[in-house]
């Protein structure tokens, strides 16, 4: 009789607490489901009046189930055991760039930063970043002092992915890996005075590209066009016109004319935040705003939470690459931003970025339900 | 480095989170909730595009409901410029040329100038489509439609363009339709695209009142000449639009909103076309068989042109205009090449593109004589029009010396005593020579212009007021505008003075007098109902069609929008007796034995009798003006039902050419016996009673003497 009223009861007591199981970030989850619905729907209404529409949909559909997979099964083994295999990612991940600037390379929107596989593409740089968080976060919770030495490594592990995406040129990818390093070496413990030297070596360094003939015009113009609004590109005020015209409830779902017209070039990846800004309005991009925010502020929570220095690097290298992603995303169709081809974490189509931001929150998960083991 | 101090850059980390967050929210905030309205209009303008859309043009009728005016389908190769824009100038040569080929070959020769001249049209609003040939067959535009991808920017689309079932009947009172000009677009209060400019000042406006404004465009068709001109605002549809919402590549995705044009009104002539179809094909008879012919002293037999005339003389309702050599409006629904244009104008060709029934001016010769003879009986020279003169052939001036001062009858015929019918029956010159020269004599008592006031009663000298574009005036000299005209170019005139010799040739309608064919039936049908001066009217009535499936002049399927009722110009002060000896002369003309066309009327006699008179005008070094005036029936208590005139310019005696062909036209109308016009697709009747009009032609009876 006992046995039959309390069946969980006597579960409870033989469980373990710390079981990784029990520590599922849920909200989190949750947050990641809803965004990914919302892209997902977004990405259909930016793709069905394109040729091969369903094609988008099909593919897309493709990459969330892989991806969701990647996150389970990341989630499961134990960070600290993927951390220590981080010299092989990181080496993997190099190579994988390097990749690129063999003929198996291909050129999308003129950035050689693609692998093809018949309809797939492959853009390496967006698991590299993963690779390279993980590298850092490994190499510098070794030790709770950041000397000159460990800085200068740690440097060196960021420099050179950055300088190869710098090489494509994918210059959004490259300030992904900027800030990712700065996020992660202010958490990660860098004295103060090297990181003030540091922030100034870096505008001299910005400056100086700038300056020099390294940029090619148009990626200046791109980085400056939204301080002069005047000599906005097609691009960007085709975007502002989308999105202001969807005031504050939007043209309902897939009803955007802009959209519907494909008056937004990219729409559906690097620009997709104008669907939602012109069929959903203020009320759902703004929603879409605060569900990305709240997933970010679930990573930063996480970084808190975690049981070492190694979760806390961990989730604070994604958070970082998330916070840029989303800033400089949304921040580039609002005018705000340069236009960088970077996409929006699971709203954007695209196999990598998905499946990058999958085993991004993959990681994470891990980081809080291992956070006992 | 310690757990506190990583907290603490932890929440630095999340500040700097959630402001670049806020920063997002305030960003989409300004966007979307404050400068909303701003980018929806750009976002509107960015693809929404308003496409005009004419509407059918009104059909025009005759007087019994029969379409003379109708419209069809015409397919026209067009260009969408959207997609052509976004090409390098290589490209799109290259694209012309090919087009420019493909048309050719597909039987259609193309320029590609041409094709490039529409493109760089700036008179088409950017995203109006400029055509580029018209009229193509089904075939072209599958053949276009089925190498869609081949063509970018090129579109088969299509218009509504005039059809004309009777072919070139009444073409001249029809008139014809082309794209507006500059010029007409102002006047219509349009706007000019930007770019174009005129130089030309506008012209008047000619809004119908009562009518509502129907606005044009570049591109729009407006009547050139005749009806379609002057009943433009009737005629003309209220356009419509379509808004439509075309994605970025200008590809169509959805019609937003569509007003519908709204069909124009429909014209009813005055027109019987029945009637109209007899006159022309009888001028046309008469005149073919003329040509070639000479005359006694060699002068040629021309007749460049004719008109014949017919009106209602109790409402002043015009039944038929025939205006020779015809027009043929068909020929212009593709637009008016230069030749066409040239030859539709060529005095060579008889301009075709005159009316000369309303443009014509001619010397009036004998016609002219009821006038002298009303100005003498109402002035009290001739108080009863009994007294009588003695014809013999010649008419002396009192106070002159020598052969100048003679003045002869045509061919020197003396007609022996005179009075005013007589004079009329017999057109004795003589007589009116002799009113003349007592006239300018008396010009103390009588004034100096008394034929030409008597005249102007009638309407000599004035336009008619017809509703028709172009009218002229004609011409009445007077001693003042003589003097005036002198006085202005003293090199052109031998002299400025008005001397007896002047009034005697103008009491026969020589001299300077012109008339138009129009101006003397409107005075003769005048004349007819006793002196009530109608304006011509071309129009009977206005329709809005009902249901637009059935035949527009179907009893009952319309509306009336406005009836054109008789419009009264003036009254001539005519006693009865001064009308009945007028009436008398001229019905003598064909009843009496020594009428100048009695003969003619016996030949093709009309079911009644007419009252008429024959005039044969000479032209210097051309042969003579025949022309015929008149109206039947007559007679006590008859009521005058048509009115005629009949000018033929270089043709010959009155009485030879055309009183006949006055009564030939008449007779069958009389008997009620009158040949339906044909249509363009069965001309088989028309072809043989053509074939008949031509052989009764040639063997026309004449008085054989001018008068």
């Amino acid at each position: 009789m006992t046995r039959t009223l309390t069946p969980s009861g006597d579960r409870f007591r033989s469980t373990d607490l710390t079981a990784p199981w029990r520590h599922v970030d849920t909200v989190l989850l949750g947050v990641v489901v809803l965004i990914v619905v919302t892209g997902t729907a977004m990405v259909y209404s930016a793709t069905r009046n394109l040729a091969g529409g369903s094609g988008y949909m099909v593919r897309q559909g493709l990459f969330v189930v892989l991806g969701a997979a990647l996150m389970v099964g990341i989630s499961l083994i134990d960070y600290r055991r993927i951390a220590d295999w981080w010299q092989v990612i990181y080496g993997l991940s190099l190579i994988g760039m390097a990749g690129i600037f063999t003929p198996l390379g291909a050129v999308v929107n003129g950035t050689k930063g693609w692998y093809r596989f018949g309809p797939f593409s492959l853009q390496p740089a967006e698991f590299a970043k993963l690779g390279v968080i993980l590298a850092v976060a490994a190499y510098l919770s070794q030790s709770d002092r950041v000397d000159l030495r460990r800085l200068a490594v740690a440097l060196g592990l960021f420099g050179v992915p950055t300088v190869m995406t710098l090489l494509q040129p994918d210059l959004g990818s490259a300030l992904v890996f900027i800030v990712i390093a700065l996020g992660m070496l202010v958490v990660g413990g860098v004295q103060m005075r090297h990181l003030l030297v540091l922030v100034a070596l870096g505008l001299v360094a910005v400056l100086g590209i700038l300056n020099s003939g390294t940029l090619d015009q148009y990626q200046k113009d791109r980085l400056t066009s939204f301080v002069t609004p005047d000599g906005q590109s097609y691009n960007v005020s085709q975007a502002q016109q989308a999105i202001g015209s969807g005031g504050l409830t939007g043209y309902g779902f897939t009803k955007g004319p802009q959209t519907r017209g494909g008056y937004v070039p990219e729409q559906e990846t690097d620009f997709i935040f104008t669907v939602a800004g012109e069929e959903l309005g203020f009320v759902g991009a703004g929603a879409l705003v605060v569900l990305l925010g709240l997933m970010v502020w679930r990573v930063w929570r996480n970084a808190q939470l975690a049981g070492d220095t190694l979760g806390t690097l961990i989730c604070v290298g994604i958070m970082s690459m998330m916070l840029f992603h989303i800033f400089e995303n949304i921040g580039m169709t609002l005018g705000i931003m340069p236009v960088t081809g970077i996409p929006l974490p699971f709203v954007s189509y695209g196999g990598s970025s998905m499946m990058t931001s999958f085993a991004a929150v993959g990681l994470v998960q891990s980081v809080h339900m291992h956070r006992y083991a | 480095m310690d757990t506190k101090s990583r907290q603490v850059r932890l929440s630095a980390l999340g500040i700097v989170a959630l402001s670049l967050f806020l920063a997002l929210f305030v960003r989409l905030w300004f966007l979307q909730g404050i400068d909303r309205q701003k980018f929806e209009v750009a976002s509107a303008s960015n693809r929404l595009r308003v496409i005009h859309e004419e509407g059918p043009r009104g059909r025009i009728l005759d007087r019994n409901g029969k379409v003379i005016v109708d419209n069809r389908t015409s397919r026209v190769v067009a260009l969408d410029r959207e997609p052509l824009r976004k090409m390098d100038d290589d490209e799109r040569n290259a694209h012309f040329e090919e087009l420019a080929r493909t048309m050719t070959e597909l039987g259609r020769p193309t320029k590609v100038a041409l094709i490039q001249k529409r493109y760089d049209d700036k008179r088409y609003a950017p995203q109006e489509y400029v055509p580029i040939v018209e009229d193509v067959t089904e075939e072209v535009e599958i053949h276009l439609s089925e190498r869609a991808e081949r063509f970018p920017g090129v579109v088969v689309e299509t218009r509504s363009v005039r059809s004309y079932p009777y072919g070139s009947l009444a073409g001249q009172v029809l008139g014809y339709v082309g794209e507006i000009n500059e010029k007409e677009l102002v006047a219509k209060g349009g706007t000019l695209p930007a770019g174009v400019t005129t130089t030309d000042p506008p012209e008047t406006t000619t809004t119908t009142p009562g009518v509502p404004p129907k606005p044009y465009q570049p591109g729009d068709l407006i009547g050139k000449s005749g009806v379609e001109r002057s009943y433009e605002d009737y005629l003309r549809a209220v356009p419509g639009s379509r808004t439509i919402e075309v994605n970025a590549k200008g590809d169509l995705i959805d019609v937003v909103k569509r007003e519908t044009p709204r069909a124009g009104d429909d014209v009813w002539l005055s027109i019987d076309i029945d009637l109209q179809a007899e006159a022309e094909r009888l001028l046309a008879a008469k005149i073919d068989s003329l040509r070639g012919r000479t005359d006694k002293t060699g002068a040629r037999f021309n007749a460049p042109q004719g008109s014949v005339v017919i009106q209602e003389p109790t409402t002043g309702q015009i039944l038929a205009m025939a205006s020779y050599p015809p027009f043929d409006p068909s020929s212009t629904v593709n637009g008016i090449s230069s030749e066409l244009w040239a030859q539709l104008n060529d005095s060579a060709n008889g301009q075709p593109l005159y009316n000369w029934a309303l443009q014509g001016m001619y010397a009036p010769g004998s016609t002219f004589k009821p006038f002298t003879a009303f100005a003498a009986m109402s002035s009290g020279l001739l108080p009863t029009g009994n007294e009588s003169y003695p014809d013999n052939g010649v008419y002396k001036l009192k106070a002159c010396k020598g052969t100048k001062c003679e003045f002869r009858n045509a061919g020197g015929t003396p007609h022996g005593r005179v009075n005013v019918p007589r004079s009329l029956t017999v057109s004795s010159d003589v007589y009116y020579y002799w009113i003349g020269e007592q006239f300018w004599v008396g010009r103390d008592r009588f004034g100096d212009t008394p034929i030409q006031d008597a005249a102007a009663k009638f309407g000599i000298g004035s336009p008619t007021g017809i509703r028709l574009p172009g009218e002229n005036s004609g011409r009445l000299p007077t001693p003042a505008a003589r003097k005036e005209a002198y006085e202005a170019n003293p090199g052109k005139f031998a002299t400025g003075d008005w001397r007896t010799g002047d009034n005697i040739i103008t009491s026969i309608g020589q001299g300077d007098v012109l008339v138009t064919p129009l101006q003397l039936v409107d005075a003769y049908a005048t004349l007819a109902n006793g002196g009530t001066r109608y304006r011509p009217q071309i129009v009977s009535k206005v329709t809005r069609i009902k249901d637009a499936a059935l035949p527009p002049g179907q009893e009952g399927n319309f509306d009336v929008v406005t009836t054109v009722e008789p419009e009264a110009l003036g009254k001539v002060d005519m006693t009865p007796q001064q009308h009945g000896q007028i009436v008398s002369g001229l019905v003598g003309v064909t009843q009496s034995g020594e009428g100048t066309a009695a003969a003619s009327w016996r030949a093709s006699p009309t079911a009644w009798p007419m009252a008429g008179k024959t005039g044969t005008a000479q032209v210097r070094g051309k042969a003579d003006t025949a022309l015929f005036a008149g109206w039947g029936p007559t007679g006590p208590g008859a009521v005058p039902q048509y009115a005629i005139s009949v000018v033929v310019p270089e043709a010959g005696f009155g009485g030879d050419v055309a009183a006949p062909l006055a009564f030939r036209i008449l007779q069958p109308l009389s008997h009620g016996q009158l040949t339906p016009a044909c249509t363009v697709v069965d001309r088989s009747a028309c072809d043989m009673a053509a074939l008949a009009a031509n052989q009764a032609s040639q063997s026309d009876v004449g008085s054989g003497g001018p008068g």
